[in-house]
């Protein structure tokens, strides 16, 4: 089995920081990482591929610094990666990106062979839009299915997928290729390994690079011109004043009410839930 | 997967040790290999902010051309603070000896040159253990990994785990190491040179005693970056631990830090500043006591803040340069036992004698007995209390100044110091200091 | 994100915090084991990441603050205090230390 992983390489958001006099990020000095939804994808495609054979085949479109992440996919166990780079994709919005990622699983077809699924991660914490998975499937004309936490080889070219949702599980047959979204927190991820590493940086082989004179994508379709999106105008939500309260519970039940009165607004909501919880 | 089956060494942790010992290694044609558990190199540095330039000249000579140099160090300052006074003496140097910078930068140079002398730095692995087989040291651990070597170079930093699981060492005692905690303000470069008085690419470091630790032993350090400034404070963890469980210390560090970036003496040079980063590390307080019971073994050398090699003498605590040098004096070792029928523990003697006969040896020796003078209550609290005394008499005086020496008597005397115990305690220290 | 300025206000320990940055493990690589004989004033107080506090009668660490420093290593027994270095490169990321 071939499958591919995308990796978004995002800025660390818990370094990112509000310039308090001009109200705008401030970028600075923040370190990019892998964004942290992707780690149960890739967890899911070596997990997928430890049982069935084959290979896990991970992929970014990102400036070159991103190499730093795909050497962590890689770490993990990844067989190769593929970094897709050019100044023509930048600022993409992702209605292009799904673009190149699509066009990339094609070039990874004819280069490798035949790709049997590509996950994601369902969400970036940096833009939280879950669109890519969804529009990636769009181009490939491939089954997408997202939320998802489990997959099972049944049978050939057929995975069964477990979707979680709120108040239930869902599980479908899915024909192969296809495209899955993997629910944030699904997996734990593994460790970067000694071996993997070691071979991350002594296989000059392992990491691949393509600009788009490998792609071949019509420069109006990618980046900043292929981008439809228009970001009209950006508001700043006004930080919202937080209050303490200290509540001394006479025992944790008592201290879990008290939390749930506060969180709760609607009281036969929060009567349902008590009762739900503790049968009063 | 075409992983070498053994390298000549492996050197565990990028610090300065390890860079510098990787560094020489493979510039004489050796296999090397770094382990790294941080991300990138660097990640997990921290510093005071200074480090003398010519330990590191021996091992790069190219270092005033190439290293990521901040400032050079122009003038040193040392401070006794009291409540709002402040005692200051300032030193104008007349050569670069010294220069400020962010450790985690300068590893990073180290690191590169390392690498384009032909090491292989790998990153974001941790080491479990250093594999050990009938006494002689095979190569080391992480997760199920094992990669081999002729030889290991612990360069693991304070907190030795992996000595500690070979039996080279005791686990660390609170007495014998301090912790720092550090934030980091950024303020515009023109700012800095004219608050203290410096010429471009000239930097400032400054020491300072008083009740900032508020009564604890240790002292607070400032030192001035490229377009940021450092500052922290070092405080003994025995005393501090005790003094928290007696009720003595009642606030956490980190508000002993912000009291003395907001103190009113010192805040006037950064009131523009913004804190960046905050963080904390251990440090070594008594370099001899940590040194292991052999700096050796069979395939096995330690180096750098893993063997103590970090010399306190209570006015500035220097670690970076008698790392890189304890990095230099194994590199040279283990060449030396490669040519001459290996790293066995016999041929890695000469390190220990090399170390001895360094001045990173005679350094520890000479300031061993810092850790009595700064546990001492009579140095940390007393003198800069007295001082500070003495010098109000002097410059606070309404309508009769004192004389100099009257000042001093009658402060000490107010705050129950004999002159004669001063002049007694002055002499048991001054061969320490 | 915050957007609260430091100059000459005092920040607290939380402030302090959102200055520095992590890549946090989802595993925990410092746990308390057992909580007899914990020196918890000197945890408390000078763990300078405020990791170690009060919940209830025990004594709790969030090790997602943690800089690795090993102060609470020294100032505890490996049978109380189990310690060790995040794995994957993750943990403290210092910039300009």
């Amino acid at each position: 089995m071939r499958i591919v992983v995308g990796i978004k390489w995002v800025p660390n958001t818990q370094a990112v920081r509000i310039d308090p006099e001009t109200g705008t990020l401030i970028r600075k000095g923040v370190p990019s990482i892998v964004n942290p939804h992707d780690l149960p994808a890739i967890e899911a495609a070596l997990r997928l591929r430890d049982t069935v054979g084959g290979e896990v085949i991970a992929f970014a479109m990102a400036p070159p610094p991103a190499v730093k992440g795909l050497e962590l996919a890689l770490g993990m166990g990844v067989d190769r990666a593929i970094l897709i780079t050019d100044r023509v994709f930048a600022g993409a919005d992702t209605w292009a990106t799904s673009y190149v990622l699509g066009n990339a699983i094609v070039k990874i077809e004819r280069e490798y062979g035949r790709v049997d699924l590509a996950v994601f991660g369902q969400e970036t914490i940096d833009s939280s839009t879950a669109h890519i998975p969804g529009q990636v499937a769009s181009w490939l004309n491939w089954p997408y299915a997202y939320y998802v936490r489990d997959i099972q080889v049944s049978g050939d070219s057929k995975i069964r997928i477990v979707r979680e949702l709120e108040e239930y599980v869902e599980e479908y047959e899915v024909e192969l290729p296809a495209v899955l979204g993997i629910a944030m927190r699904a997996l734990k991820p593994r460790p970067v390994s000694l071996y993997n590493k070691l071979r991350a940086k002594l296989d000059k082989n392992v990491i691949i690079t393509w600009s788009n004179s490998d792609l071949k994508l019509d420069p109006r379709c990618v980046g900043l011109k292929g981008s439809p999106t228009i970001v009209a105008k950006t508001i700043d939500m006004p930080e919202v004043p937080r209050k303490k309260e200290v509540y001394k519970p006479r025992d944790p039940r008592d201290g879990a009410k008290w939390i749930i009165s506060k969180i709760v607004e609607d009281e036969k909501l929060r009567e349902l839930l008590v009762k739900k919880l503790w049968g009063e | 997967m075409n992983i070498p089956s053994k390298f000549d060494t492996i050197v565990v942790g990028a610090g300065p040790a390890g860079c510098a010992s990787a560094y020489l290694l493979a510039k004489a044609g050796f296999k090397v290999l770094v382990l790294e558990r941080g991300r990138g190199v660097g990640s997990k540095e921290l510093w005071g902010g200074k480090a003398y330039a010519q330990p590191l000249r021996d091992v790069w000579p190219e270092l005033d051309k190439e290293a990521p140099i901040h400032r050079w160090v122009s003038k040193e300052r040392f401070s006794l603070v009291w409540g709002e006074r402040a005692l200051t003496i300032e030193y104008k140097l007349g050569r670069k000896v010294a220069f400020t910078t962010y450790l985690t930068e300068l590893v990073n140079w180290m690191a590169r040159k390392a690498e384009n002398a032909g090491a292989l730095i790998v990153d974001e692995v941790r080491v479990e253990e250093i594999v050990v087989k009938d006494g002689k040291v095979l190569g080391v651990k992480s997760g199920d990994d094992i990669v081999y070597a002729d030889a290991v170079i612990d360069a693991e930093g304070v907190n030795r785990l992996l000595l500690e699981k070979l039996g080279l060492v005791d686990k660390l005692s609170p007495d014998h190491v301090a912790l720092g905690v550090k934030e980091v303000l950024s303020l515009d470069p023109k700012l800095i040179e004219e608050r203290f008085m410096l010429n471009r690419n000239e930097g400032l470091a400054w020491f300072v005693a008083g009740d900032i630790t508020l009564g604890l032993p240790g002292g607070g350090f400032i030192y001035t970056m490229r377009d940021s400034i450092s500052i922290g404070l070092v405080l003994p963890i025995g005393p501090a631990a005790r003094a928290a469980e007696k009720g003595l210390l009642k606030e956490h560090v980190s508000s002993l830090v912000e009291a003395f970036r907001l103190h009113p003496y010192f805040r006037s040079f950064w009131r523009e500043a913004d804190v960046i980063e905050y963080g904390g590390r251990m440090t070594i307080e008594a370099g001899l006591k940590l040194m292991p019971r052999k700096l050796y073994m069979n395939g096995l050398l330690v180096v750098g803040d893993a063997a103590g090699f970090l010399v306190n003498t209570g006015y500035t605590i220097r670690g970076v340069d008698t790392a890189v040098i304890s990095g230099k004096l194994a590199a040279e070792a283990l060449i030396d036992a490669f040519n001459n029928g290996g790293p066995t523990e016999e041929n890695l003697k000469s390190y220990e004698e090399k170390v001895k006969k360094s001045y990173i040896y005679s350094e520890l020796k000479n300031h061993s007995g810092i850790g009595d003078v700064m546990s001492d209550p009579f140095f940390f609290q007393k003198i800069p209390q007295v001082a500070v005394k003495a010098a109000s008499k002097l410059f606070e005086a309404d309508y009769e100044e004192p004389k100099l020496i009257r000042s001093f008597l009658n402060a000490a005397k107010e705050e129950n110091i004999s002159l004669l115990k001063t002049i007694y305690k002055l002499g048991r220290v001054a061969g320490k200091l | 994100m915050s957007s609260q300025t430091s100059r000459l206000k005092t920040m607290k320990l939380e402030e302090l915090l959102q200055r520095s940055v992590w890549d946090v493990d989802e595993e925990r690589h410092i746990e308390i084991l057992k909580q007899e004989g914990l020196r918890v004033n000197a945890l408390i107080l000078l763990c300078p990441m405020g990791c170690y506090s009060i919940a209830g009668d025990k004594l709790i660490m969030s090790y997602e603050g943690c800089v690795e420093c090993g102060t609470c290593r020294v100032l505890s027994r490996s049978d109380q205090i189990r310690w060790e270095h995040p794995k994957s490169g993750r943990g403290i990321q210092y910039r300009y230390m």
